[in-house]
């Protein structure tokens, strides 16, 4: 057996898991950095003004989202796997994983930036504090955008 | 759907009954006053601004004293918790009652009282402290059986004590190896010191001492009578005799805590009557009359009149007119039905109307409620929102704001459940319910219905940019600034869906010519207010470059599709983990239930927080961005909110 018909033979479920491990983990990365940076900053709130601990943590939920998007695109393709699966298909299932994964990353990690910030609005201006809110969820937007289209790729062909 | 109307009120009475006069109109509450500092009209006549910094001052001075006592007292006082407290929650006064009630209460002596055991009991907290450091210092030291005193009482020798570093004791031992006439014992040792006593003929004690002072050796002196292990005692029975005190102290001040709630009383009492104080600071006087002015809601212009009548009796001059439409200083204060005054929360959170804009409290609801439930969508979650709202909002008394956010949710779970039903999902398909979609696989069907709904939302909010120009006057810019978009918009969409429907023909050159026509119709008087006709047609074109604007909102909606599918499909894999888990026998059932309730109930959290801001999102980015600008400033009520009572 060659290389190239190993990789024909094997290489769609493989291909596949690979997406599902790039939607998970990257979107999942991300999300962790997200809720670190927020978390940190929430502590030094605390610290002075303990009964905010419910606000801050509203805030620092928000970047938790985009890796339970990656999460749900993970379980969906992990429907579809097979191990009999031609190579097309399963490249395919990998660049359906890519929005997801790529933009979960990043936009989680801006958003925990973001939230981070609002954190301080919290710890000055507490009635205003949905405001920060708002302005982090403004970020969540082009996660949204990404799970919809990684939503869409992953069920728009079928083999 | 109300901006309620407001009267402006200009009042010239005496400076003597100034007090009279406010305290009146607090009764009364809804005065705004205006600040007329910053009035030139006024300012220049050559008034003075009325000035009260004293009185405020011994306001202030009355209010910390008794938020010390408050401080104080509810650290003793027993609180009822749980759910009776919040079943009774705070205790309703009108003004009257409260003024009354509090004008009983001596609170000045309470604090002094409450202040001096107070006092008492820390200066008896410090001494147990400072004990507790004597008896530290003295610990390491209680091995030695001699009385302290006679330490020093050697004649022929000398004695030292003291540490030093854990880390030298082989160079300590090497040091005291040559020496004759003395003798060290290291009496203890903790982690970092080893603790010692060296006893040194005055022939050598000089060199000894220079050699302990090469290793650090750092000399400690000892207080007190008898040995270090019986002033250790005395300390300690000292200590135990504080406490005995303290505990009576703390006994006394736990019986004065009754009055807690007196306190609380006059603390809310006093900061009203600062803020009444406060207000004359918004007048102007000359040598002997206040010049006031503000604002009151029209429809209480009467009972104004008579109160302000029954005060002053006839020595004042009070003018009442419209208040100016176009004057960003007249204050909002919004009316709207029980249902719609649960979303004047969002409003005031992006911005008040002004004056002259509509109120779009009551506009914005329906699609708050029908997208929220899109987004949070299912039954079961619908159902625990639903029952604890109500049970909530029948049970428990609460503060008006508390009621109004929890009625917001009430009225919220109806849409949840109905977009529920729609999707079938019943705690992300516990039990299979019939929906109208399946969002896993009809989630173009929804994409498409987002877009509709998305459209509704815009075409909608052009209708009431529509209206608020037509209402001012200005027809023609309702013409060119939404007509021609409403043809742009209609006619691409039309066009577009011809390229993946089937229409008939006609529909496609009609939807052409109708986007021309708008897109034309945009081009030529989007810039209409530049001077050259290069601005003109600049702008214009500029204008239509706004349609990417309209792609992008319209894309925005597509969340609501989203938002809605994510919440369902974490459900689902939350019953997936404990449906693998409920295999494995009774221990893994009882984990299944676990997994199932922690993890529904973090998917709830998540779904309704997501739901709630991004229909936020969608309200003050896509809707408000179309029409409504904001900006007012709200009506002050001459009350401030209450901390510990209802205040009716």
């Amino acid at each position: 057996m060659t290389f190239t018909e190993f990789i024909v033979t094997y290489g769609g479920v493989f291909f596949a898991g690979l997406g599902i491990a790039v939607a998970v983990f990257l979107s999942g990365i991300g999300s962790a950095i997200g809720i670190g940076i927020v978390g940190q900053a929430a502590s030094g709130l605390v610290i002075e003004e303990p009964e905010k601990f419910g606000r801050s943590l509203v805030l620092q939920l928000l970047p938790g989202t985009q890796g339970l998007y990656g999460f749900v695109i993970g379980l969906l393709v992990l429907g579809q796997l097979d191990a009999g699966m031609s190579l097309a298909h399963g490249m395919y299932l990998l660049a359906a994983c890519l929005p997801i994964g790529f933009v979960g990353w990043q936009s989680a990690i801006a958003q925990g930036k973001t939230a981070a910030a609002g954190i301080s609005i919290l710890a000055k201006n507490e009635e205003h504090s949905t405001k920060g809110i708002i302005y982090a969820v403004m970020v969540e937007t082009y996660a949204l955008l990404a799970f919809v289209i990684s939503l869409i790729l992953v069920n728009a062909v079928s083999f | 759907m109300a901006i309620v109307k407001m009267s402006e009120f200009s009042l010239f009475a005496f400076d003597s009954s100034k007090e009279k006069l406010l305290h009146e109109l607090q009764k009364f509450e809804y005065v705004h006053f205006l600040n007329l500092e910053d009035r030139e009209d006024i300012s220049d006549l050559g008034l003075k601004k009325v000035r009260v910094p004293e009185k405020i001052v011994s306001v202030e001075e009355d209010l910390a004293k008794v938020n010390h006592s408050i401080e104080i007292l509810s650290k003793f006082y027993k609180k009822e918790t749980g759910i009776a407290a919040m079943k009774k929650g705070l205790e309703t006064y009108t003004f009257q009652e409260l003024e009354d009630e509090a004008l009983r209460i001596e609170y000045l002596p309470m604090y002094e009282n409450v202040n001096n055991l107070w006092k008492k009991r820390d200066a008896i907290r410090q001494s147990v402290e400072k004990n507790k450091g004597k008896i530290q210092e003295l610990m390491p030291w209680s091995g030695l059986s001699t009385n302290i005193k006679d330490l020093n009482s050697i004649k022929a020798c000398e004695l030292l004590i003291g540490t030093v570093p854990k880390k030298l004791q082989d160079k300590l031992t090497d040091s005291m190896m040559d020496s004759q006439y003395t003798y060290y014992e290291v009496l203890e040792e903790d982690k970092d010191n080893l603790y010692l006593i060296v006893m040194s003929h005055n022939n050598e004690a000089e060199m000894i001492k220079d050699k302990l002072r090469t290793i650090s050796f750092s000399r400690v002196q000892l207080h007190g009578e008898g040995t270090p292990r019986d002033v250790i005692k005395t300390l300690e029975e000292e200590n135990a005799n504080y406490h005995v005190e303290i505990e009576t102290l703390e006994k006394e001040i736990e019986k004065m805590s009754d009055s807690l709630p007196k306190l609380e009383l006059a603390y809310d009492y006093l900061n009203n009557k600062k803020l009444r104080i406060a207000a004359a600071e918004n007048f102007m006087m000359t040598e002997k009359v206040n010049v006031i002015k503000g604002y009151i809601p029209t429809d209480k212009e009467a009972d104004f009149n008579k109160r302000v009548e029954d005060v002053l009796d006839n020595t004042y001059y009070l003018q009442l007119k419209e208040a100016d439409k176009e004057d960003i200083k007249t204050p909002i204060l919004l009316k709207n039905s029980k249902f719609a005054q649960s979303f004047e929360s969002l409003t005031s959170m992006y911005a008040l109307p002004r004056y002259n804009e509509i109120d779009p409290t009551p506009l914005l609801a329906p699609f708050y409620l029908a997208f929220f439930g899109m987004m949070a969508a299912d039954v079961g979650y619908g159902l625990i929102m639903l029952i604890a709202t109500f049970v909530v909002l029948r049970m428990f008394n609460l503060s008006e704001n508390t009621k109004k956010f929890v009625r917001f949710f009430y009225y919220l779970s109806f849409s949840v459940i109905i977009w529920g039903f729609l999707y079938g999902s019943l705690f992300g398909g516990i039990i299979p319910l019939p929906g109208l979609f399946d969002p896993a696989t009809d989630y173009n069907t929804l994409l498409i219905l987002s877009i509709v709904f998305g459209l509704i939302h815009i075409y909608f909010a052009l209708a009431l940019k529509a209206y608020v120009l037509i209402k001012d006057g200005k027809i023609k810019d309702a013409m060119f600034d939404v007509g021609f978009w409403y043809l742009a918009l209609t006619g691409a969409i039309v066009y577009l869906l011809n390229i993946v429907m089937d229409l008939p023909p006609i529909l496609k050159t009609i939807s052409l010519v109708v986007m021309i026509v708008g897109m034309v119709g945009i081009v030529a008087t989007g810039g209409r207010d530049a001077t050259s006709i290069v601005g003109r047609i600049g702008g214009g074109v500029y204008s239509l470059y706004g349609i990417s604007g309209y792609v992008g909102d319209f894309v925005s909606y597509s969340r609501l599709m989203a938002l809605g599918l994510a919440g369902g499909f974490i459900a689902g894999a939350v019953n997936m983990m404990a449906g693998m888990v409920a295999q494995k026998g009774i221990i893994g059932i009882v984990f299944a239930v676990v997994i199932f309730i922690f993890g529904q109930t973090f998917n709830l959290g998540l779904s309704l927080l997501g739901a709630y801001v991004h229909t936020i999102r969608l309200t003050f980015v896509e809707f408000f961005g179309k029409f409504y600008e904001g900006g007012g400033i709200g009506f002050k009520k001459f009350k401030t909110e209450p901390k510990y009572i209802n205040l009716k």
